[in-house]
């Protein structure tokens, strides 16, 4: 098959947006997934401990 | 020049004193104070230059008949040396800062994180050097030529190297996400500046180089390239600094985490395909500006995010931003960051840039973002940074920060005030008609109208350097200032709640 | 299992890092993609010539100066711009630019159709001093661009990068690169002859500067300015519509 500029920009917009859409699923799957959330508790409460040295 | 730099830093550290087991009990700190150094200077320097350039569109005779003062040259000087130098050293420092604390873990060695600050800095000089005497590929944010180029991919690659090491070691299970938006910083502007510099030097000992995009190609690479610098160099890494710093400083965990991921991944997405907003109505196919329309307008959404997630951070700490300039620094920024990227939106819209483009509205949204968020986050990083990082109380004049504060607000505004005002005007005066069907004006009538507001912004330059030579004497003189007798560790100079490390 | 553990943490850093470089270039991938197909939607212009080595010299120099910064080569569809400046731009018109100098600000007006519109003269006087010519202008003075001789030597080395980029130079053109410069700039050489053999007999040759026994960095820069929006007659000849522009915004 020839690849010509309509092709391409067919594929573009059709892909560009099947990507667009499944990768928005994705992060949102990722983002409220139960098991996640102790994690990002814990993160955000993390930085603000005030003992400045490296865990050894 | 630069092997001979590198050298010099190679035996530097050969020299250093054997290093004790003792070491990796605390963080490799030196190379983040060369940075903010490295980063006041450029500032001063840069925003000279600024204030230089500004007033050679009201004052042309300023150029005292030199060839490197021309307005042509000086101006990349100007914005290399403000978004690289000052912009660059400052994402370098609080990257090396924020990656170690948020890993619990040392950088892997001393060596490579001077190398990346000396290297970089030297891709900095390289390239400001070479416009002052006319090298440049007149790409715009990207007008340094190939040996500068190259020589900045070999410091990047350490620089990511580095990062990933550290990250590797992180005792800390979880990846702040502050890391996310550097290493998605870091990542993304290798990409860009790769594939933007493609070029065929004329031979390998000349300066100059032939770019291989050409026409309408090179258009949209370049776009592609400038936008996203501003995407991931202005605004990545910058929200990395306002993830980890705002948080800090206001003694307050983040609003929602996940939504900060959300966001994150948002502007990793959406910024990609919204370069050619810069080409609308030009020779570019029409679809592609209908995209980069399209992101554009979306951006918004996980920009507000962003914006909105810091300052819904400092919901109940409002007395705290009263009475502390540094954390009025952070909520200014990210209230600037949020209305430039609402206005950068609105001007993405096809009949919106037909008025807004080649005008002076672009230079004032560009300022928008550039005084107003970026540098405002940057100062505000820096004056929670500094006193922690020289193990000092405070900063050695909390008045002077103030100062800062007000001279760096009222400057930005009259910047930006400035020139929406001539934007506008512009944009109307190329496109009024007589009732006859005539252009109402010469392109000279719409200069003439410019003048007064070029004066204007002068003055809100200066009073933006001046502020930043306010900082900078404040740093110094903290720096110098005696250290505190113990060393407290602390982060922040007020802790109110001490959340528990776990492990 | 600390090993393992440790393993595990790694691979996620690398994960991470995919799904940055994943997410990032997609979309630039997808965007950019057909733009390298984008030859087969370019306009035809069978009359498209290429720069002279003097011209390339020129823009090198509009380049050197940063001339980017103030002055756009790019008329947009819209009716004013046309009215005030010429035919909009087509995309084949800077077919051959490596790199475009489309410019993204106005300080001065746009100059993708200033070839022909002025006198030698005119530039000559208002390049040395703007203010000269245009008392309101802010553009500054290049007053030494007349002073300057031409560097020529190494233009053939430019012209076979040009080629090695796409821009189709012959053999011809690269060897004789440097003397049909110095010949488009002094008309009454010997070098000149050769000139519109190798490039077409609407080349301008003559003494851009006004001096017609050397070649200045301003002969250069004059003879580019003069062919701006001359490559090709093509935009001339496009009879689509400007669009109207859209109600203002205010």
């Amino acid at each position: 098959m020839e690849i010509d500029h309509n092709a391409l920009v067919f594929f573009s917009k059709s892909w560009g947006l099947l990507y667009l859409g499944g990768f928005a699923v994705c992060v949102v799957v990722y983002t409220f997934w139960p098991s996640n959330k102790k994690r990002f508790v814990r993160a955000k409460e993390s930085i603000l401990d005030p003992v400045d040295k490296p865990w050894q | 020049m630069a092997g001979l730099l590198c050298a010099i830093v190679v035996i530097h550290s050969y020299y250093e004193p054997e290093p004790t087991p003792d070491r990796l009990s605390s963080y490799y700190d030196p190379p983040i104070k060369a940075g903010i150094a490295m980063s006041m200077a450029w500032a001063v320097f840069a925003m000279f230059v600024g204030v230089w350039v500004a007033l050679l569109l009201a004052w042309p005779e300023l150029t005292f008949d030199q060839p490197w003062a021309g307005f042509g040259r000086l101006r990349p000087v100007h914005t290399t040396g403000v978004i690289f130098g000052f912009g660059g050293n400052a994402l370098i420092a609080t990257s090396f800062h924020v990656m170690q604390r948020t890993s619990r873990a040392r950088m892997p060695d001393q060596i490579s994180p001077w190398f990346v600050l000396a290297g970089y800095n030297l891709f900095c000089i390289l390239s400001v050097s070479g416009y002052f005497i006319g090298i440049t590929q007149s790409k715009e944010y990207a007008e340094a030529e190939w040996y500068a180029d190259i020589w900045l991919v070999i410091v990047w690659v350490t620089y990511f190297v580095l990062y990933i090491r550290t990250i590797a070691r992180r005792k800390e299970p979880h990846i702040y996400v502050a890391n996310w938006y550097f290493l998605a910083f870091i990542l993304v502007v290798a990409i860009l500046h790769i594939v933007n510099n493609i070029a065929v030097p004329v031979s390998i000992g000349h300066a100059k180089s032939y770019t291989v995009w050409a026409g309408v190609q090179d258009a949209m690479v370049q776009w592609w390239y400038g936008h996203n610098a501003v995407a991931f160099f202005l605004t990545a890494g910058f929200l990395g600094m306002l993830y980890y710093y705002l948080p800090v400083r206001a003694q307050r965990p983040i609003f929602s985490y996940r939504l900060s991921i959300l966001s994150f991944w948002g502007i990793t997405f959406f910024y990609m395909w919204a370069g050619s907003h810069h080409l609308h109505y030009t020779a570019l196919p029409h679809w592609v500006q209908t995209l980069g329309m399209t992101f554009s307008v979306m951006l918004l959404v996980p920009s507000w995010a962003s914006a909105g997630n810091a300052l819904l951070t400092l919901n109940g700490a409002w007395h705290r931003v009263r009475d502390d300039a540094t954390l009025r620094f952070m909520m200014v920024a990210a209230v600037f960051y949020g209305l430039s990227t609402f206005e950068g939106s609105f001007m993405a819209i096809r009949p919106v840039n037909s008025l807004s483009h080649y005008t002076d509205w672009t230079v004032g949204h560009v300022h928008a973002g550039a005084l107003g968020w970026v540098a405002l986050i940057t100062f505000g990083s820096f004056y929670t940074l500094v006193p922690s990082l020289w193990k000092r109380e405070r900063m050695y004049s909390a008045g002077l920060v103030e100062v800062h504060f007000w001279l760096a607000l009222a400057g930005t505004l009259v910047y930006v005030f400035a020139m929406w005002n001539s934007g506008v005007i512009q944009g109307l005066m190329w496109r009024t008609y007589t009732k006859e069907g005539t252009l109402a004006y010469s392109f000279l009538d719409s200069l003439v109208a410019m003048r007064p507001y070029y004066v204007a912004r002068a003055f809100g330059g200066i009073l933006f350097l001046a502020g930043a030579i306010v900082g900078s004497y404040n740093i110094w003189m903290t720096v110098r200032a005696v250290p505190q007798a113990a060393d407290t560790g602390k982060d922040a100079p007020q802790p109110e709640k001490v959340a528990v490390a776990g492990e | 299992m600390p090993e393992l553990f440790h393993r595990k943490l790694e691979r996620s850093t690398i994960g991470f890092v995919l799904a940055v470089i994943a997410v990032a270039s997609v979309g630039g991938i997808v965007e950019i993609a057909p733009l390298f197909t984008i030859d087969e939607t370019v306009e035809e212009a069978p009359d498209m010539r290429l720069y002279t080595p003097l011209e390339l010299a020129g823009r090198n120099i509009y380049i050197r100066e940063g001339c980017y910064a103030c002055h756009s080569q790019m008329i947009r569809t819209l009716r004013d711009e046309v009215e005030r400046y010429g035919p909009y731009s087509l995309a084949v018109e800077s077919r051959y630019d490596h790199p475009m100098l489309w410019g993204s600000k106005r300080t001065g007006p746009d100059l993708a159709r200033v070839g022909d519109k002025y006198s030698d003269l005119w530039h000559v006087s208002h390049l040395t001093n703007p203010r000269d010519v245009v008392p309101e202008s802010n553009m500054p003075a290049y007053r030494w661009l007349a002073r300057n001789p031409l560097q020529m030597e190494d233009l053939p080395l430019h012209l076979a990068a040009q080629r090695a980029v796409g821009v189709p130079y012959t053999d011809d053109m690269i060897e004789n690169a440097a003397k049909d410069a110095y010949g488009q700039a002094t008309p009454d050489s010997d070098a000149a002859s050769g000139v519109a053999e190798r490039y077409g007999e609407e080349t301008q040759i003559r003494a851009f500067d006004g001096v017609a026994t050397r070649v200045t960095e301003m002969d250069a820069l004059v003879a580019y300015l003069q062919i701006l929006g001359r490559m090709t007659d093509a935009a001339f000849e496009h009879t689509a519509a400007p669009q109207e522009p859209p109600e203002p915004v205010k």
